[in-house]
């Protein structure tokens, strides 16, 4: 390792000059995933907390790694394939716009880059595949300036844009695995046939046939390649509350909106919404609520922001599900819930900017 | 009264401080720096080869109401020997300081004794005027950055001196109280404290947690509900302050030594020691600290890195911090390595299973710096309720005002949201410019304010 160490610190000069140089970070990347940096404190407070944002990513792609477990396990390992392509491509996006502006390779491309695949149906054309993530990192997030400066979800974009492009390629589900030891040696494709044979749980329950909860709990349904499972989906939400890496208000605020406004409406114009209870576990409100919604950068910053921003979706969510032609709202949701974020920010930092001016 | 917590955290840092106060061993010449954290002594009274005695005025600084420098012991002046500093040479042995000539205003005495630069304005952290009439005082026990001076170590065999100085502390003050900030535990030293300051009715005693930095002096003030104005500032002054102002004022005599922590991972052996201004660094530097340890002066999360032309230590040092440089080697893939041995304040390693304990932190970074990205920890941590992460926005665009109305003059420079953040952002120092910025915008709308009042007038 010594070697590898020593071939990165004779090469370092090399990037820092023409022609290497417009490569330079490319290689200050990859020498930092190797080697963490040593940089020497230059102000107070002259001792840090050791967590850094390649730390902080690295957390929620371990908590996203049952659901792509899961994925493989059910939809075979077609699944892989996604995930390397929209890496791969996702990445050399993220590379190329990093080398452009001279600005270094953000992290946050790690988990786009693997978001996207769980929230495709997992018999998608790799094409496609391909051209979302592209798409999705270039108009969802380089075009903003970058991570950290866009206003929406980047794999949502990407997604967003092949639902409207491919609206049949996007319902290639896959028949999930039902006995040990699932797909894991498969390369399962979905049937050549465009016609939407089996339904998704969702698209079933419009015509008021309901999956039993226990499938939707472990995730024997059809569904995008990571939302099935509940169960893998809320053990990586609770490592993630459990590390603080999300921020717990946003999830409960969406789930609990979602439950007591079905609840109310149910109550009120009976017949018209589905179970709640049901509803919770099918489609992608778990894995929207605990890996999408929950993103820092383009959800809202402030916590009571976070909180109306998850009532919000949560309603949105409910209301596009039950009273309009998609059967699934979550994408829309959370992109409406992004357009809102800066707004519930700023509102809520006027509010704390008067109390604090009363304050004193 | 007791003071609930409020943000804060403790950083885990391994070699705190012993309660021992051990001597240093005599130098052979004393090194007096002519700056030190707030004061330039910038006028020279002494003359080159002056014999003077211990506890005469070696240098004033004008610019905060004459503070003196003293001299710790008697000896000869070079001056100009080592740049920025006086030079004591042949000093004789310690002790026979003698009285100094009786000051009959109270005050005077407690600065030309050397015993006001213990006290600071609890807002600003500034030198307050002498002659001026506080707010209130607060009076600290408590010192929970690492590491400072703690106050049970300096307390324990001066209780009866402690009550004396409140007595004269009080006797300097009309009407206004003084609170007494003591830990909230038990223990039989807080037990004492409480019995032999039992009959001082004009103490009030506010218990704090022991979460840093809850011992803060401008958020004490703020949180007991001072109300200040630019005549009526808050004294703030710690457990040394107060024993000097019993020396200065009780027995008339110069405050020429002052007990300072020395702690960290690098230090040799974690304990306090009595010193006196000007004690050469490199021989504390050899003597108690690791080779090549960096050494930080008065905290290692607000302090200053001890500069390499530093000869002696300055007259205010409250402690040094001897800290391991980052090691030539790097880690390899260090960031997502368990983590059993390196705490954090989020529980992103295992040892977020464990009970905190000591840690050797390095001088090191410890990350990348990147683009914020909003993950609230700051915000979490701030004792003050700010929001750093939107400050920090705005002041990145530029809209200062925005970052005033939003309360960075309201930071008390703790500089935990610069700990805890990810993306390795200098907010403090971010926030201490930006205050700046803002004073000198105020003083400039005054000036201007001014001359339109004058031209009105004429």
């Amino acid at each position: 390792m010594r070697m590898l160490e020593d071939l990165f610190d004779r090469l370092r000069p090399r990037f820092g000059r023409r022609p290497l140089g417009f490569f330079k970070p490319l290689f200050d990347a990859t020498n930092n995933f190797f080697f963490w940096p040593k940089t020497p404190t230059r102000v107070a407070p002259y001792i840090r907390d050791p967590l850094d944002v390649k730390r902080y990513m690295s957390m929620v792609i371990v908590a996203m790694a049952p659901a792509l477990v899961a994925g493989v396990y059910l939809f075979g390992l077609r699944v892989l394939v996604l995930v390397l392509v929209s890496y791969a491509v996702g990445g050399a996006v993220e590379v190329a716009f990093a080398c452009l502006r001279k600005e270094e390779i953000n992290e946050g491309f790690l988990v786009t880059g693997l978001v996207f695949p769980l929230i495709l149906p997992p018999g998608i054309p790799i094409w496609i595949a391909a051209m979302g993530i592209a798409l999705g990192v270039i108009i969802g997030k380089e075009l903003f300036g970058g991570t950290g400066r866009n206003l929406f979800n980047a794999a949502l974009v990407g997604r967003c844009i092949v639902t409207l492009g491919y609206p049949k390629e996007m319902a290639r589900w896959i028949e999930p695995a039902s006995r040990w030891p699932g797909r894991l040696l498969e390369y399962a494709t979905a049937p050549a046939v465009d016609a939407v044979t089996a339904a998704t749980p969702l698209a079933a329950a419009k015509n008021s046939q309901f999956a039993d909860l226990g499938s939707l709990f472990w995730g024997n349904v059809q569904g995008s390649v990571g939302e099935t499972s509940a169960a893998c989906i809320l053990a990586g939400g609770l490592l993630l509350v459990f590390v603080r890496v999300v921020n717990w208000r946003t999830t409960v605020s969406i789930l609990g909106s979602f439950a007591t406004l079905g609840l109310l409406l149910g109550a009120i114009v009976p017949g018209r919404f589905g179970p709640v209870g049901w509803h919770m576990l099918a489609g992608g409100l778990l894995f929207g609520a605990v890996f999408m919604a929950t993103d820092p950068v383009t959800g809202p910053t402030t916590n009571t922001a976070k909180v109306i921003y998850g009532i919000l979706i949560g309603a949105a969510v409910l209301l596009i599900r039950n009273l309009t032609v998609y059967v699934e709202g979550m994408t829309f949701a959370i992109l409406l819930g992004n357009i809102a974020a800066p707004a519930l920010d700023e509102a809520v930092i006027r509010w704390r900017a008067r109390r604090l001016r009363l304050e004193a | 009264m007791h003071l609930r917590r409020r943000g804060g955290y403790n950083v885990p840092l391994a070699g705190r401080p012993s309660a021992e106060i051990e001597a240093l061993p005599e130098p052979a010449a004393l090194y007096l720096p002519l700056a030190s954290r707030r004061f330039r002594f910038s006028e020279v009274l002494a003359a080159d080869g002056e014999a003077v005695e211990a506890g005469w005025v070696l240098a004033r600084d004008p610019g905060h109401f004459g503070v003196p420098l003293l001299a710790p012991r008697a000896g000869t002046i070079r001056l100009g020997a080592a740049e920025g500093h006086i030079v004591l040479e042949a000093l004789k042995a310690p002790g026979g300081a003698r009285p100094g000539e009786e000051i009959a205003d109270k005050r005077r005495r407690l600065l030309d004794l050397g015993a006001w630069q213990h006290f600071e304005d609890a807002h600003t952290g500034a030198l307050p005027d002498p002659a001026g009439e506080p707010a209130g005082v607060i009076v600290s026990t408590v010192r929970l950055e690492p590491f400072g001076v703690r106050g049970d170590a300096i307390l324990r065999n001066n209780l009866d001196a402690f009550g004396r100085g409140l007595e004269q502390l009080q006797s300097l003050l009309q009407y206004q109280p003084i609170y007494l900030v003591m830990p909230l535990l038990e223990s039989a030293l807080a037990e004492e404290v409480r019995e032999s300051l039992r009959g001082h009715a004009f103490l009030q005693i506010v218990t704090v947690p022991l979460v840093y930095p809850m011992d803060g002096f401008g958020l004490l003030a703020r949180r007991l509900g001072l109300k200040t104005d630019a005549e009526h500032r808050v004294w703030a002054v710690r457990t040394e302050g107060v024993l000097a102002a019993d020396r200065a004022l009780g027995a008339s005599r110069p405050v020429l030594e002052r007990v300072i922590a020395i702690g960290g991972p690098a230090a040799k052996q974690p304990r306090h020691l009595r010193a006196v201004a000007g004690y050469p660094i490199e021989a504390i530097r050899s003597g108690e600290a690791a080779e090549g340890a960096r050494l930080i002066a008065d905290g290692v999360l607000t302090g200053a890195a001890v500069e390499a032309s530093a000869r002696g230590l300055d007259a205010e040092c409250t402690g040094l911090v001897a800290l391991e440089e980052p090691k030539p080697r790097r880690q390899l893939l260090g960031w997502i390595r368990p983590g059993w041995g390196r705490q954090s304040y989020s529980r992103t390693f295992l040892s977020a299973l464990r009970r905190t304990f000591p840690e050797a932190i390095p001088a090191a970074m410890r990350g990348e710096a990147r683009a914020c990205i909003s993950c609230g920890q700051c915000e979490e941590v701030c004792p003050s309720r700010l929001m750093p992460h939107i400050i920090h926005k705005y002041l990145y665009a530029g809209a200062i005002d925005d970052a005033e109305r939003l309360g960075v003059s309201r930071c008390t420079r703790c500089g935990l949201c610069a700990y805890v953040c990810p993306s390795k952002i200098e907010l403090m120092e971010e926030f201490a410019r930006a205050e700046e910025q803002l004073a000198e915008e105020r003083r400039h709308a005054a000036e201007a304010a001014a001359a339109a009042g004058r031209e009105a007038a004429q």
